[in-house]
């Protein structure tokens, strides 16, 4: 009874490794594709030779990015506005979610609050007014603008509000009982216990601000504030054909350069990956202590 | 390069230009004759006065300002462009510095952005914003919606006083065509480009080594392009034993089948001839016998044209993937194709790539192919698609007139290993033959028929440097363009230019049936019902054309077409075009 | 008596995240004004031309209203039963991989295509689904005639599907992975010495450790119902799918092709907005009357 169950579990293991190979395998292809453009012959990618090995193997789209200092420039801003972007938007949703997880006993305003921030979920005034007040701000063509037009991430508000409310009642009441304030039990008690939800979110605002364009864009003045993502969109926007002047013949041609684009795809990709890597020691511990040990 | 020789390099260059500026002006002052000297007063008169005088006589086009001006603008870039030298930058370069030396104009960018998706979207939230620098280029929709919103200076008189004669010439050339495209309500708005008419016709271009391999000609007539057709699928031509090439190929996902009136130009891989070779037009405002508009898309030729279509479609002679196919340039650049359907400059992409690929693909390009009559025809562009404009209560709106005067002056002779597209506010002056009459001077040259020094009007801008150029890359005989007669690996650069002119513009010396739209921009209707429309047709089309629709569904578009508001708009047409 | 003290704390904690809010969220939102107006960038927000519904009205108005709202709704709806059941599969199925190496290479690998742009992905898909390409080779492999993909309209709404949630799952199973953290490990050593298999312990214990998470994602998620993928569609779509695969969002962009309609397209966003509100709202109340249960 009991080995044949381990033999079924061991079949389980094997269709599971299987599966998820051939997930991952799927989950692959796109950014193999891009590598292997990417060190492809400019000519033969263009022809749409290049599939999953190389054609005409080089470095030539790499030589020519490290050789790019706008590329480093803006890589160097998308690193401020991400270090910044982090930083603030933890310590500002972490602060909000702890009022906002007490019941209404506890804290009477709560759901109006919360309402107010579900509401801005969902409403906005589109884009010129949040435009025109950005502008009024002052937060035009500064890192600040970068860093806080995108508004309150309310989404990750609600998440940490939620993983809060789900912690033991328990904590509070002995909390209560030694008479520690709300500060503290905040900072010494729910953030330690919240470690996966605040690894998640903090994962999720690097991202955030690391993919982001299109505030690159519209906020600054030009390539010399892009971030590093804005930076890149920029080579690769369509060229409106009616208006092609004789600097653009070339420039259609160039626009189908995908050996040197994805080349600049592939490396900005390699930070958000390095920082993944090292804050899913949070999920996979956390995994760890929820499967069971054999 | 190291610092020491960059800045040196950076020297040389200012001298150069200085000196070149210097005699720019007595040139000028030679080829203007008595104009010049009446303006001149004119302009020391009212440099006296110290005022931008108001009256209604001409005033010097190119009159330094007495003290700095300044003017702000929003500028479209080249983000893969690497030619500025270092130390300069999109504001501060060869092009400010020579309007800053002659006309005492500081130009300041105050935003930049790609040009294309992203330059347009910086334009529209500038608009919508109420957020203008001084001066801007902006599309027809974004200069529609600039003078409903009372933001644009009126430039009649500034115009009017201040146009160079050469660039009243380059407007008087398009017929007035130009002019109305920036007049509302009697005022003058903008400045407008002038564009090349080839960018606008579409030319057949085939593999001539397969021609000649299979023992054909180039198609004349729709038959024969049936026939040349069917064997570039069925005969092998590539030689690898595989029945792999594409007989015509098509757009890409995405793209259009044919040009518009409002999108007349560079529709790159369509199929435009074909429809003409039905003197069917679709897309474009046509008169009908009775001299009343009618759109095209709804006449019978076009029935006929898709008709044909759809049966060469269903013969397996047009690219199975047209209108869904991830590139355009992938069959071309591979080898698969052999006929496609594009404007003049391929030799700009996909060629290059194609004979890096395939040395020995000989793309030549032909006006074919022709109607039941013998005649190609060709629909053709708007001859001006993007505006200069002033916001209204800038002090100096005859800035930016004096800045496009200096440019139309003075173009054929900068520097142009810094492109041009980087003078502030530049937009295309050409003349509207400039690639046909460079082709045939090319050619002239070649055939020694006619000296370099033969063609002095600097309004063909880089007419010179091609002339310097053409023997680099065209070798002997100099009257066969087959591709073995070329050099393209001497400088890629070059053979891009020389081989489109003398390949692709070559054809358009020709005399062809020239068809232009009625109208090119849209009525009031259009602006809430156009898109559907369209959405009607672009549909419709394509599904006759792959075969997911009868051919008699183009009946009930018609009538889809003229309830659902294209009565209406035809109507408004009438009254545009009056 | 110490909550009201306590709550003098709570309203500075939440001070800066209000601040930031009203800042760049509430007051940009004067803005939904001009869905009601003619907007004249010259005459601004306040002085336009006031055409009250006309911008609705407009866009009910249309022969194609219906299949529009259709379309959007159909797959909007189909991309958030997919994107929420995807990925929790996933994440309890990497919860039951033994082999830690593995299960952390499998985590990172899923998680990549996330970070590439419909642009890339357009592209590849356009590429795999082409009329030489791997599907139509494997299926001629199995005898079956090629199929033009992108010329079906019949099977568009399937590939998008299908290809957000390859794009988006890895992504999304991050917050399951992070709950299930919370699950206590001691039930799964209860569920185990009661000898249950483990499909078992998946069903009655990973499963309901879930739950909560599952009801927030799932309610937060119906802000999306009219949210069909703008950047996707318009990098896959073409005249030949319209039938099935024009939604709100790309004939917008159309419109506003020819013609600077913010008014139209503020319109749309606050419909959008209202419907995803009603529903949010909706489901809310339900939670709470029938569940006893506040999602959030």
């Amino acid at each position: 009874m009991i080995q044949n169950a381990g033999l079924r579990s061991r079949l389980f293991d094997r269709l599971l490794v299987i599966a998820l190979l051939l997930v991952a395998f799927l989950c692959l292809l796109p950014i193999w594709y891009t590598l292997a453009v990417s060190l492809s012959e400019k000519s033969a990618a263009t022809a749409g030779q290049v599939w999953l090995w190389p054609v005409g193997f080089n470095f030539n789209s790499y030589e020519q990015i490290m050789n790019d200092g706008r590329f480093f420039h803006s890589f160097w801003i998308s690193i401020q506005r991400v270090a910044l972007g982090a930083v603030i938007t933890i310590a500002i949703t972490t602060l909000m979610a702890f009022p906002l997880s007490r019941n209404t006993r506890e804290f009477g305003p709560r759901n109006v609050f919360m309402w107010i921030l579900v509401f801005t979920l969902l409403f906005n005034g589109g884009l010129i007014p949040w435009y025109m007040t950005v502008k009024a701000l002052g937060l035009y063509n500064t890192i600040w603008g970068l860093v806080l037009a995108g508004g309150v991430p309310v989404f990750n508000v609600i998440l940490i509000v939620n993983y809060f409310r789900n912690l033991p009642k328990e904590l509070d009441e002995a909390a209560l009982v030694d008479g520690t304030g709300p500060w503290r039990m905040l900072f010494a008690i729910y953030v330690p216990l919240a470690v996966p939800v605040l690894a998640t979110v903090t994962l999720f605002t690097i991202v955030y601000h690391w993919n982001e364009f299109f505030h690159g864009l519209v906020l600054t003045s030009g390539q010399d504030h892009y971030p590093l993502q804005t930076f890149i969109q920029q080579l690769v926007v369509v060229i409106d054909a009616a208006n092609m002047t004789e600097d653009q013949y070339k420039r259609m041609n160039e626009l189908s350069n995908q050996t040197l684009n994805a080349a600049k795809i592939f490396i900005a990709m390699i930070p958000v990956l390095v920082v993944y890597l090292f804050l899913q020691r949070f999920f996979i511990h956390g995994i760890t202590l929820g499967s069971v040990k054999e | 390069m190291n610092k020491k020789s960059a800045t040196l390099a950076v020297t040389l260059m200012a001298v150069a230009l200085s000196a070149c500026s210097q005699s720019d002006n007595d040139n000028n002052a030679a080829s203007t004759k008595a104009s010049t000297k009446a303006s001149t007063a004119a302009s020391t008169a009212s440099a006296g006065s110290g005022s931008p005088a108001a009256s209604a006589e001409t005033q010097d086009p190119f009159g330094k300002y007495p003290e700095q001006i300044t003017l702000t603008y929003g500028k479209a870039v080249d983000p893969t462009d690497n030619s500025l030298p270092a130390g300069d930058t999109p504001e501060h370069n060869q092009y400010s510095r020579y309007i800053l030396d002659n006309l005492n104009i500081d130009t300041k960018v105050t935003w930049q952005a790609a040009s294309g998706t992203n330059y347009d979207q910086k334009v529209n939230l500038a608009i919508s914003s109420s957020d203008l620098p001084d001066a801007l280029v902006v599309k027809d929709t974004q200069l529609r919606e600039m003078v409903k919103s009372g933001q644009l200076a009126d430039l009649t008189d500034v115009f009017n006083q201040y146009a160079s004669p050469a660039m009243k010439n380059f407007m008087e050339k398009t017929g007035g065509k130009s002019m109305e495209s920036v007049t509302f309500d009697g005022k003058m708005y903008a400045i407008p480009s002038i564009q090349v008419q080839s960018d606008g016709v579409h030319e057949m271009w085939i593999r001539k080594d397969w021609l000649d391999k299979l023992g054909l000609e180039p198609p004349k007539t729709m038959a024969d392009l049936e026939k040349v057709a069917k064997a570039f699928v069925e005969q092998d031509p590539d030689g690898n034993g595989k029945k792999d090439t594409i007989g015509i190929s098509g757009q890409q996902n995405g793209s259009k089948l044919y040009a518009n009136f409002l999108e007349s130009t560079n529709n790159t891989f369509g199929l435009d001839p074909i429809f003409g070779a039905y003197k069917s037009y679709p897309g474009y405002w046509l008169k009908d016998e009775a001299g009343n508009p009618v759109y095209g898309s709804t006449l019978p030729e076009t029935k006929e044209a898709l008709g044909k279509l759809r049966d060469m479609y269903a013969q397996g002679l047009i690219d199975k993937e047209i209108g869904i196919r991830k590139s355009a340039y992938e069959p071309i650049v591979s080898g698969q194709a052999g006929i496609f359907f594009a404007p003049w400059w391929m030799g700009y992409g996909p060629l290059p790539d194609a004979i890096k690929n395939n040395p020995d693909a000989n793309w030549q390009a032909y006006l074919l192919p022709l109607d039941a009559d013998g005649q190609f025809n060709a629909h053709m562009g708007a001859p001006s698609t993007l505006f200069v404009v002033v916001r209204k209560g800038y002090e100096h709106p005859e800035a930016v007139v004096k800045m496009l005067n200096l440019l139309v002056r003075d173009e054929s002779k900068f520097d142009i290993s810094v492109p041009v597209g980087f003078y502030p506010l530049r937009v295309p002056m050409s003349y509207t033959d400039e690639s046909e009459y460079s082709a045939k001077a090319l050619k002239e040259v070649l055939a020694g028929t006619k000296k370099p020094e033969d063609f002095t009007d600097p309004g063909y801008k880089l007419l010179a440097a091609d002339i310097q150029n053409v023997t680099k890359v065209k070798k002997e005989p100099y009257d066969n363009m087959d591709i073995q007669n070329w050099d393209p690996k001497a400088d890629m650069g070059t053979w891009s230019r020389i081989y489109s002119l003398l390949v692709g513009s070559s054809p358009l010396e020709q005399d062809y049936n020239k068809v232009y739209s009625l109208l090119y921009s849209q009525t009031k209707t259009m602006e809430s019902r156009w898109s559907n429309l369209k959405k009607l047709e672009d549909e419709t089309f394509l599904k006759i054309i792959m075969g997911a629709a009868p051919l008699d569904d183009f009946d009930k578009f018609v009538s889809d077409w003229k309830k659902q508001g294209g009565d209406k708009i035809t109507e408004e047409v009438k009254e545009a075009v009056k | 008596m110490r909550n009201r003290t306590f709550a003098k704390h709570y309203y500075f904690m939440l001070l800066p995240g209000f601040v930031w809010l009203i800042l760049l969220s509430v007051v940009p939102m004067f803005g939904i004004v001009i869905a009601f107006e003619d907007f004249n960038p010259g005459q601004g927000f306040f002085r336009s031309e006031w055409i009250g519904f006309d911008n609705f009205r407009y866009m009910f108005d249309l022969n194609d209203t219906a299949q529009i709202f259709g379309n959007t709704v159909f797959i909007a709806v189909m991309k958030i039963a997919a994107n929420l059941a995807v990925p929790l599969a996933f994440a309890i199925l990497l919860n039951e991989l033994r082999f830690m190496a593995m299960k952390r290479w499998i985590q990172t690998i899923v998680y990549l295509p996330h970070f590439l742009s419909w642009v890339i992905l357009s592209g590849i898909l356009l590429d795999i689904f082409s009329y030489t390409g791997p599907v139509n080779t494997l299926l001629s492999a199995f005898g079956a005639d090629p199929v033009l993909f992108f010329a079906r309209a019949d099977l568009f709404p399937y590939i998008v599907v299908g290809s957000d949630v390859w794009k988006e799952f890895g992504f999304n199973t991050i917050i399951y992975l992070a709950a299930l953290t919370g699950i206590n490990p001691s039930l799964y050593e209860a569920a185990s010495i009661d000898g249950a298999s483990r499909l078992r312990r998946m069903w009655h214990v990973t499963l309901p450790g879930l739950r909560t998470t599952i009801v927030l994602l799932a309610v937060l998620s119906l802000g999306n119902v009219l949210n069909a993928g703008f950047d996707q569609i318009f990098n896959l779509y073409n005249p030949l799918l319209y039938s099935t695969g024009d939604i709100i969002d790309t004939w917008v962009y159309r419109e506003g092709l020819l013609n600077m309609q913010y008014g139209l397209a503020t319109a749309v966003g606050l419909l959008k907005s209202v419907v995803s509100f009603v529903l949010i709202v909706v489901s809310y109340l339900l939670a709470s009357k029938f569940a006893n249960y506040r999602i959030f």
